[in-house]
């Protein structure tokens, strides 16, 4: 068996890569942006002339089967992927989180209501009612985005729901309540706080989840469609030509599991941050 | 234990015939036309009055009620009508993709319990050692790894450049080696460091330390205590899990081109393949309710404690 | 001497926690080893068993029917550990495996010490039971449908099971109520005079020293404050801590602390 080691608290050990991931997202966002200012090369032109060329200093990636510069849709398609990524989730908060406030605040009807129907939509999985919409509606990115968030806001519901129920017993709710404070007051303003953590927490390490799904699916085309220059897709598109041209396949690869790597560490950050434990200890 | 079965039957089967009735909504409301789409207007010339008479055949003219109550009748004499594409049975179809499936599920678990549980054991065992270092920087990669890459590089790799082993089709065990071990180590990840977790935890309880005092063997405290203790987390994970292990399946059949119904099921969504779709949904619903009672099922069998409260509650 | 210590210290790398203790252990006695919590005693007890989490070192020798435990190759220690040398614990729920049935326990414990005979497990596993006041019944149930009282007494039944050498009980009527604390260690007694076995008794509690012990020994933060016959000890404390424990403990009934009744003068 080992011998000691020296433990930090893990706080700090997260912080570390909080920050790196956090300065990298800052950096990737700045290129983001200077793409999108400085468009050098239309993403979707096709120039069949100058297919699949290797690095130069006009295509610092190359180019691809249909002969648009690479760099140029990596970027881009960082937009696209973490872009309908950030939707689905914000969309799915923004039904769940006042859902469940609601519902554990106030209870009554919606909450019996909510319950029954959080049971339902709790059994079955995301990527099956992804399939089903997909089915009904077509393939397309938008199906894709509907699917995730009628799956994720059950959860953030019933996270918000547990947290307001477990505050609402505490004395400065009823406080509150004693001086008078509108239901919709104290929600905002007493109990909202409480829940950001933990939503955060769920929230950044969803990110990871969604944008795993989202490139999965637009990889098997059920996403985001061509010419649309969206990670999976390019991915997909890239396939028949990994035996001459293997970097097509690796770039966009590499993007996914370097945004995922960064939302993971950042939500292993706020998770520390915001540790229940650490609350009860406060 | 029953109720919770019926429970959980009663939501499959609302949430199915809630998604039957709106797909079949769908199909006659949606745009694409399923009679055209049989008969390939793109390719040959049909008159009028043949797209009527199969219209007419089909029993699309009848009032969309009683075409829902036919529907459903057949449905559940699982009878899903013919494929639009290919004018089989879709029950045959998907009876015929189910075995690929499964095995290539079972194959990826198969790769996940390979993986997980030593690693897992190990670096609880060995906590803070350079097992324990490895296997975590490794469940951080692989959480972010997109399965459907790593087959692509795996098969670029064995397949591509070694010629150690194939990549497309189903041909014999050997073809199951690649697209199982991408789906199981993609999935290893969560399971690694849980496992590490669920152990540290059991393995500091007081029980262990009463069986070591007892003279147990260590492999034997391990193996039937600790270990069997560390395992429902575990199932529970796996339980919420299983949307993704479904997609993954899904991903990884079309990735490798291994005929499942989760490829048949994409292909009939690119087609508009609707009787297809709608078999893949009830036989998932069905599978899903399986796995889901197995899973509450073995919590029972691992955890006596509620299967005794639950019987000295009634 | 049943079981010798000398010189035993413990600690981790940067400080010591058990400091140089000695003591002896005769056999067939009742020895209790007193002291308030945090005074290193279970600690102790558990280095003799070799137990100590691997963060801990221990010096000194432990010796064992003239054996230096601390010399002993795993494999040999258990063989001792759980067959010549048995233990029970302060946390009776804890004891046990939650999922496995008393008799499952019984059953492991005896294959694991070589008894092979499957039906004579069982049969000895229902004496056992029964030498301690309990019925059959329990042998299906799982622990955590006992009572405190009752798993005590199972832990008493197991322990005595393989006809050890030496018992060590740490504590082991702390968590329980007086009632079914007092029941226990009436039951280990009676336990301890049909077997002749030694008992090492780890308590804070002087009444069960006056009761039970012959000899005992004092800890106080790490060390070993004092030692010697119970009557002795009780009546004439020499070391200042000993005479304070004695004196915050709570006497009952009359006479002197070790239970000598005074002549009346006459």
């Amino acid at each position: 068996m080992t011998g000691l080691s020296i433990r930090l608290p893990r706080a700090k050990k997260h912080r570390f890569q909080a920050v790196t991931a956090f300065v990298f997202l800052v950096f990737f966002s700045a290129v983001f942006i200077y793409t999108f200012l400085y468009l050098r090369h239309d993403p979707t032109l096709t120039d069949l002339d100058r297919r699949l060329l290797g690095m130069s200093l006009q295509h610092p990636f190359g180019t691809d089967q249909l002969g648009r510069d690479v760099m140029t849709r990596l970027l881009l398609g960082g937009q696209q992927t973490i872009g309908y990524s950030l939707l689905a989730l914000i969309v799915a908060l923004l039904i769940g989180v006042p859902f469940g406030l609601i519902s554990g605040y106030q209870r009554g009807i919606v909450d019996r209501v909510f319950m029954r129907m959080g049971d339902a939509f709790l059994a079955f999985p995301d990527t099956i009612v992804a399939i089903v919409l997909s089915g009904l509606l077509g393939p397309g990115i938008g199906n894709l985005v509907l699917a995730i968030v009628m799956v994720k806001w059950v959860s953030y519901a019933r996270l918000v729901r547990s947290t307001v129920l477990a505050e609402s017993q505490k004395d400065y709710v009823l406080i509150a309540r004693i001086n008078g404070l509108s239901p919709r007051k104290i929600m905002r303003k007493h109990l909202l706080p409480h829940v950001v953590g933990h939503v955060l927490v769920l929230a950044s390490l969803d990110l990871g989840k969604i944008i795993l799904l989202i490139s999965a699916f637009s990889y098997i085309g059920l996403g985001a469609q061509p010419p649309m220059p969206e990670w999976g897709a390019m991915l997909n598109e890239a396939r028949p030509y990994f035996e001459t041209r293997p970097e097509l396949m690796i770039y966009p690869g590499l993007a996914i599991v370097s945004v995922v790597l960064l939302t993971n560490m950042l939500g292993d950050y706020f998770r520390d941050r915001f540790d229940v434990k650490k609350e009860e200890r406060q | 234990m029953l109720q919770i079965v019926t429970r959980k039957f009663f939501e499959v089967l609302f949430f199915v015939l809630f998604i039957t009735f709106v797909s079949f909504l769908f199909v006659r409301l949606a745009p694409g036309d399923p009679v055209l789409t049989i008969l390939n207007v793109d390719e040959l010339s049909v008159s009028q009055e043949q797209v009527e008479a199969l219209r007419d055949d089909m029993g699309f003219n009848k009032p969309l009620l009683v075409q829902y109550g036919l529907w459903l009748m057949n449905f559940i004499q699982f009878d899903f009508g013919l494929s639009y594409a290919t004018g089989q049975p879709v029950l045959d179809m998907i009876i015929m993709g189910l075995p690929a499936t499964i095995e290539l599920a079972a194959g990826a678990l198969f790769v996940m319990l390979l993986v997980s549980i030593p690693l897992g054991s190990l670096s609880a065992l060995y906590r803070n050692s350079w097992i324990d270092q490895i296997s975590r920087l490794l469940s951080i990669l692989g959480a972010a790894i997109p399965s459907f890459w790593l087959g692509l590089i795996l098969i670029d790799l064995f397949g591509v450049r070694l010629h150690l082993l194939p990549t497309m089709g189903r041909d014999g065990i050997i073809s199951l080696v690649l697209p199982s071990l991408t789906l199981g180590l993609a999935i290893s990840s969560v399971y690694v460091r849980l496992l590490r977790s669920s152990l540290l935890d059991s393995l500091s309880q007081e029980f262990i330390r009463a069986s070591r005092a007892r003279g147990l063997s260590e492999s034997r405290i391990f193996f039937a205590h600790a270990l069997r203790h560390s395992l429902p987390p575990v199932i529970t994970v796996f339980g919420v899990s299983l949307g993704s292990l479904i997609g993954g399946v899904v991903v990884i059949e079309v990735l490798f081109a291994y005929p499942g119904i989760g490829k048949l099921v994409v292909d009939a969504i690119r087609q508009r393949d609707y009787p297809l779709i709608q078999g893949y949904i009830l036989i998932m619903a069905i599978i899903v309710f399986i796995v889901n009672t197995c899973v509450d099922l073995s919590y029972r069998y691992l955890n006596p404690e509620m299967k005794l409260k639950e019987r000295e509650t009634k | 001497m049943i079981l010798s210590l000398e010189q035993v210290s413990i600690g981790t790398r940067e400080k010591k926690i058990v400091k140089n203790v000695s003591l002896s252990i005769r056999e067939g006695e009742w020895y209790a080893l007193v002291g308030q919590s945090g005074s290193g005693k279970s600690l102790l007890s558990q280095a003799i068993g070799r137990m100590l989490s691997p963060n801990l070192q221990m010096e000194g020798k432990i010796f064992f029917k003239d054996k230096d435990l601390l010399s002993l190759a795993p494999k040999e220690m258990r063989g001792i550990r759980g067959q010549k040398l048995s233990y029970i614990f302060q946390d009776y729920q804890g004891s046990f495996t939650p999922f496995r049935t008393i008799g499952q326990h019984f059953e492991e414990y005896q294959k694991a010490h070589g008894n092979r005979d499957s039906k004579g497990r069982k049969a000895k596993t229902i004496e056992a039971l029964e030498s301690v006041g309990l019925d059959d019944t329990l042998y299906n149930r799982y622990p955590f449908q006992l009572s405190g009282g009752q798993l005590q007494r199972v832990s008493i039944a197991m322990s005595l099971l393989l006809s050890p050498d030496l018992l060590i009980a740490d504590e082991i009527t702390t968590a329980l109520d007086s009632v079914s604390g007092h029941r226990v260690l009436e039951l280990l007694a009676k336990r301890q005079k049909e077997t002749g076995c030694t008992i090492l008794f780890i308590t804070h509690d002087w009444r069960h020293v006056k009761r039970y012990a012959s000899r005992l020994a004092v800890m106080k933060e790490g060390e070993i404050v004092e030692s010697g016959g119970k009557h002795r000890i009780l009546d004439h404390p020499q070391h200042e801590y000993t005479k304070r424990l004695i004196q915050a403990a709570p006497t009952l009934g009359k006479g002197l602390p070790s239970g000598i009744q005074e002549v009346e003068s006459v």
